[in-house]
Order: structure tokens, then sequence, then C-alpha cells
């Protein structure tokens, strides 16, 4: 049993702000780095006083500095000088106006490791686009390639911010490994729209081969059939089933009650069923009807075909397997009630659980960060606050 | 980004060599985009797991990794006799990583998934579209492309790369569980966090959002406008940026219905406000409405379509697409990383996606007996 957790001893000085910052920086914090978060009452985050606040920022520090301030940047420099790694997610050249660029904080400290993540990347021309998530999303052909052909195209949920969250986590922890081996420290330039592009690969590579851009198809499959959406009993309410093998196929038509449908000729092949894919649908739906979205998954798991009810958000938080598998994590926010939070999709087995704590509020580590770290004494700090630098 | 990665087939390849795009439709296990795209740079073997020839070849492939990544069925790997503990007795200090559906515990866990169950699942699919007229007829839909896997695949690597960051600093190495579902989940942690403070999940339905008075994405977060080559997406929320958009428009007449004079009157009013908005749009072209309103630093980007994006500028100023050849499916651009590391460039040794078996002899004919 290893009691410490991986990233325990890493610090992380997060600059960052909204989501997807905020979003990678909360999984270092969770997998054990010490992170602080920066912030000011000048222009707090976004976020601030929203659930989701309290998810992004689980498991944190939290600061209040003005860094518009020498003063305060002079500050934000001595903690630069003690943390491994820097994230920020401003517009590209800002972090640069307020004098925390790369090339300033390399000086304070040589091998730091700094994240800048932008909306389109920190060089080439559109490199000073005002960027939102939902509107990279169109910007990098990522929403091309969902719905159906001829409509308009879909409005997109909140997508690319958790995706970069993620993928700025692991572009972090890599960096930490190269240090590691070489010592050295580096600056990491991002951008959320190639992140967006990158995992359209299948779209991209359809264009050159084929010189044409690939139809979306909703929820159907380029070789899988049946797949797709079967109304369930009640209103909104679908289950997914998706019949990947010919076994899967024949229990499906036994779990339905039309094992005369497996024997038709021809229906043991994908495509033949997709030519028959009304017949096929119809009886589909006729057994799907008569039960709940959940039950109708659940029958047809337990026949080994991959089914999932549809569900919307509500309904995913009061799943008991997110429960029973320890994703949901018991945590006492601080307005002092206890809620059910999410954690982090994996377990180290056999090692110490993730840490879990409440989002802080603005200010609440004033005193451990710059007492205990920067050894400023009360009286400095209380100056510091009347001049609105620790602010 | 430079790790030494050794793809394990077996005899008949890996299933994505059956999946698409190929070229005019026709499958080729050499030519599936979907699998050229997810191999780059790494070496390929074909080994029969259930042999005793493959087994003792992959025990002596396993000896000299540092982790072992696999996303067969639950309980597969352990019972061709390569479970963790096995493993780590053979290699101490290894790094196994797991990628099933559900995680190795919860009771769903042995539930089989595709990318379209788990989309539904993890509720990502009930917002896809928007709010729609009727939600008994028009059912939420996934994402195009396989981005379950992607995400399961991303949450797979940061979690190795934990693993092995904590190798180097202990020495230890460990099991990693990844579960496809919570990573697919973990994309709605903002919705996650409305549940647990009691908000209710978005509606479905057009019809509740309009006489429940919610803003419609258009209101919330921006919208779609056509223009007369496709569409752009604007999101002009503040109140300034209202404005100033209203400038790119050339301050049309019926900005100053009381209607539309404030962020709420204008989310309130979404529908009327956006025929408004559609009639001048039409009259120009995505590329110069996006570029007139980000000139006014406006949030606004053309709708790009996959033609647009391969002849984007600024990403080839960025070299973004990575383009390499293949010995059977030619000469082709990849979306290369989305990030640039100072220190250590990519790509390191851009090679294309291995032939099936292609570093047999290279890579196991070399092993110590």
């Amino acid at each position: 049993m290893i009691n410490r957790l991986p990233l325990e001893g890493t610090r992380v000085l997060d600059l960052s702000w909204i989501i997807a910052g905020p979003t990678s920086t909360r999984c270092l914090a969770i997998m054990g780095a010490d992170v602080i978060k920066l912030g000011s009452a000048r222009r707090p985050d976004p976020s601030t006083g929203s659930p989701p606040f309290q998810v992004y920022n689980q498991s944190k520090s939290y600061a209040a500095l003005n860094i518009s301030r020498p003063e305060g940047l002079e500050m934000a420099m001595s903690l630069v000088a003690l943390s491994d790694i820097v994230v920020e997610n401003f517009a590209a050249g800002v972090v640069e106006r307020l004098g925390l660029g790369y090339e300033a904080i390399r000086e304070v400290n040589p091998n730091v490791i700094m994240i800048s993540s932008s909306g389109t990347g920190h060089s080439g021309p559109d490199k000073d686009y005002v960027a939102y998530g939902s509107l990279l999303q169109h910007y990098t052909g990522w929403n091309t390639v969902s719905g159906y052909p001829g409509q308009e195209p879909i409005k997109g949920g909140l997508w690319a911010d958790p995706w970069v969250g993620m993928e700025l986590t692991m572009v972090a922890v890599a960096a930490l490994n190269h240090r590691v081996v070489t010592g050295e420290g580096q600056y990491i330039d991002f951008s959320m729209a190639e992140a967006l592009s990158a995992s359209i690969p299948e779209a991209i590579l359809h264009y050159q081969m084929n010189g044409a851009v690939k139809e979306p198809m909703g929820n159907d499959d380029d070789w899988n059939s049946p797949h797709g959406m079967y109304h369930c009993k009640g209103s909104d309410s679908w289950v997914a089933i998706a019949v990947t093998t010919n076994q899967e196929w024949k229990a499906l038509c036994c779990a339905i009650g039309k094992p005369e449908l497996a024997s038709k000729p021809g229906f043991d092949n994908a495509e033949v069923r997709r030519d028959h894919r009304d017949e096929i649908d119809a009886a589909i739906s006729q057994w799907t009807s008569q039960h709940d979205d959940y039950d109708a998954a659940e029958i047809l798991q337990n026949a080994g075909i991959p089914a999932g009810p549809s569900l919307d958000v509500s309904r995913v938080y009061n799943d008991p397997h997110l429960r029973s598998s320890g994703y949901l994590y018991q945590v006492k926010t601080n307005d002092g009630e206890i809620r059910d939070l999410p954690s982090l999709p994996w377990r180290f087995e056999g090692q110490s659980g993730p840490r879990i704590a409440a989002a802080p509020d603005l200010a609440q580590d004033n005193d451990r960060i710059y007492r205990e770290l920067l050894g400023l004494s009360e009286s400095e700090i209380a100056q510091l606050v009347e001049d609105q630098i620790i602010y | 980004m430079g790790a030494d990665v050794i793809k394990i087939e077996p005899p008949e390849g890996d299933e994505s060599r059956h999946m698409g795009p190929f070229p005019s439709d026709g499958p080729h296990p050499e030519k599936s985009g979907l699998f050229l795209a997810l191999n780059i740079n790494k070496k390929g073997v074909t080994l029969d797991l259930t042999t005793e020839e493959g087994a003792s070849a992959f025990r002596k492939l396993a000896k000299t990794a540092d982790i072992v990544v696999d996303n067969l069925p639950l309980g597969h790997l352990n019972n061709l006799g390569f479970g963790y503990d096995t493993l780590r007795e053979n290699t101490p200090g290894i790094i196994v990583t797991s990628i099933t559906p559900f995680g190795n515990r919860g009771v769903n866990m042995n539930w089989k998934a595709t990318d379209l169950t788990l989309f539904h699942m993890s509720s990502n699919a009930s917002g896809l579209l928007g709010p729609v007229e009727d939600p008994d007829t028009e059912p939420p839909i996934r994402a195009g492309g396989h981005q379950s896997e992607f995400v399961a695949g991303m949450a797979a690597t940061t979690a190795s790369l934990i693993a092995l960051f904590q190798k180097r600093m202990t020495g230890n190495g460990s099991h990693v569980d990844v579960s496809e579902y919570e990573a697919m989940v973990n994309q709605t942690i903002a919705g996650l966090a409305n549940s647990a403070y009691g908000r209710p999940a978005p509606t479905r339905s057009l019809k509740e959002v309009r006489e429940t008075y919610i803003s419609g994405m258009a209101g919330a977060i921006g919208g779609v406008l056509p223009t007369n080559d496709g569409y752009v997406a604007i999101s002009p929320r503040e109140d300034a940026q209202w404005e100033r958009w209203l400038g790119v428009m050339g301050n049309p007449e019926w900005a100053t219905d009381e209607r539309f004079v404030t962020r709420k009157g204008r989310q309130t009013h979404t529908e009327a406000l956006w025929e408004l908005l559609s009639q001048w749009s039409r009259q120009h072209s995505k590329h110069d409405i996006a570029r007139r309103g980000q000139d006014k630093r406006i949030p606004c980007f053309a709708v790009n379509t996959i033609s647009d994006l391969l002849a984007n500028e600024h990403l080839a100023v960025r070299e973004f697409f990575q383009e390499i050849d293949h010995p059977v499916a030619g000469r082709l651009k990849y979306p290369g990383p989305p990030y640039r590391f100072s220190n250590t460039p990519f790509p390191l040794d851009a090679r294309p996606a291995p032939l099936l078996g292609e570093h047999n002899q290279e890579i196991l004919e070399g092993l110590d007996s």
C-alpha cells in the first residue's frame, strides 16, 4: 500500500480561470499536487458563486492577489519561484502584459514548467481571436461531424472545455516526467481549437481519401446494424442499442421475443440488416416501448448486448453505478452541506484514494500562502490587505 | 511524445483496421483512416496470446516495458495469465493501465458498451442537438467519430503518465483502472455540480424553453447564423460586445427596439432577434463576418467544414497538420498534437502507422530467450 498520492510534493501555481484551465488543475490537485489558485476580487473568476465552481476548483488552495500592482506581481513571482508548474488560460498575450510571461518567470525559476492554453494558440494569424469553447466547436469542424445531413449545425454542448482540461493535465504530467529525467522545464503553447480538430481524424482523412466531406449520420454507424435509439415507455425516453456481432444480433432477436428474425436469410449480415432496417427497427421499438429505458438496457445487457439508456445529467448523477464504483464522492462543501461530488475516472489499485476536498473561497488560504510559504509577518499581511494588494 | 510504443495486434489485425474511413469506401486493412491516425509513430507486432509461443513473447516484451496498456474486456488479460500480479512478478515496478467500459467495480461493471451507448448514458447526448420541437420523435444524438473512446484514451494517457511520474519518484509501479463511462461522465462535471446543488437538468423541449423564458442556446452562449456560403457562430453576450456587434452590422434601425436593448431582453426575445440577425447575415460570407467581428473583439467564428480546416491559414502557419507517407495508403495529412513544447519539439520521429506485423522480425527476433 502506497500512502502517498502520486503528485504529492508537486506545487502548481494556478493563474487559470473559467473552465478548461481550472479543470486541469483540479485533476492535478485531486492526484496530490499542492495547487495554489490566485485570484482577485478586482476581477473574480467568472464561475465564482456557481455550483460548477465547486467542482472546477476542488481540492485547491485559493489566495487573493492583485497582480496588476507591482507589489502583487512581485509576490506572484515569489510564488513562481516555489512552484513546479504554472498554468494560465488567458487570451494570447495577456499574461505577458501582466509581467508573468515565460521569459519573465524563468528568470526566477529556470526549470519551471509553464502551460499556456488559449482558444487558437499563441502563434499564427488568428492567435488574438476572442474565443469561447462553444464557438471553437464550430471553428474546428468538431460540430460538423455530428447531426443530420442538410440541417443547421448542431448547437453543441460544453464539450470543448472538459476535453481540453484533461489534455492539459496530460501535458502537464508529461512535462513533469521530462523534468524528472532531464532537469529541464519548458513552455507549452496549447491550442484549444487544435485539441478539437485532433479529435476528428476520421473526418479529416475521409475528406482527403475521397475528396468529399462525409455527411454526419446522427446515431447511425457505418458498419454496425441495428445501431441507434429506440423509444421506451414514457416521454422522451430512449435506449441506445448497438449490435456489433452476429452473436449479439441473435441474442437481441431472442431478447425482444422475435427469434424468427435471426433466421431470416441474409440477416446474419449487418449490411443486409441495414437494408431491412425499417422492419427490424419496428420490431425492436415494439419491444422497447413496453419497457422503461433503464429496464430495457438491463434486460439487453443481461443477454450480452451493448445497450444503455439515454440519460440527462440529473439521472447520471443518480446512477447507482457511479456511487458503487466510487466516482461520486461525499464531500462537505463550504456551505456546510454534505454533497456527492465527482472524482476522477480512474483508480490506482491498492493506493490511497484521491484527495477530494471542497472548493475554496477566494482568500481562504491567504494565511498559509503568505505567512507559511512566503514568510510574511501578520502585520505585513495586514498592510498588504489594506493597500488592496492582497485583494 | 516520444515513448517507444510497441503495438501488439492479434494475427488477423486490430479491429480498427476494418473500420473506415477508406478510399472509395473500400475496406482494406492497411488503409483505414482511423487505424492510420491512431497508430502514428508506433511499432507493430502480431502475437497470438492464446498460444505458448505468443504468450512467451509477450512475457519477454512486458519485461522490457514501463507501461502495459490494454482495453480488452474486463478480466480478459487476467484469464490469459497476464494479470497485474503476474506481470508485476515478472517485471517489478511495471505499470498496467486497464481501460474497460465501466471499470472493474460498481454495479454495472460487466456491462458492454460502444461509443453510442457511452455517449448517451453519460448525458453527453442530451444537450448536443440543443432543444428540439418534439423530444419524442427527435432522439438525443451522439457526436460523430469515436469521441467516447478518445475521451477514455485521453484519461488513460493522463493516468498512465501520473503513474509513470510516481514510478520515477518512488520506484513503485501500479495498476491503473480506467472507466470509459466515468471518463465520459467527467465531461459533464458542470452538470453534475448543478445536480449536486439540486438544480434540474436542462430541458430538451423547445416548447418548455419558450414557455419558461429560459434562454435558449442563442441567448445564453451564442448561436449560429446562416450566411451566403454556410454558417457563422457568434456570441456577443456582454452589453459592450453587443454594442460593437451592432457596429459590425452597420447599426440597424431595429437595434433601438426596447426588446433588444438589454441582455435580458435579448435572451427573452431570442427568436425574433435571431430572425433579424439572419436577414443581415445571409447577405455576407462566413469568413467575412468572422473577420469583421473579431476585428471588433467579438467572439465569432466561421463554421468551418473539413475542407475549410485543411485550407486554414492559421493552422498552416502553426504546422498543425503533419504530412506523412505510408507505403500502402500514400501521403496524407494527419492532425498533429494541439501543443508545442519549447524544449522537446514534435514530431520527434514522424513515422506512419505500422503495417500488420511490420516489426515482427526487428522486435520479436531480438528478444532474449
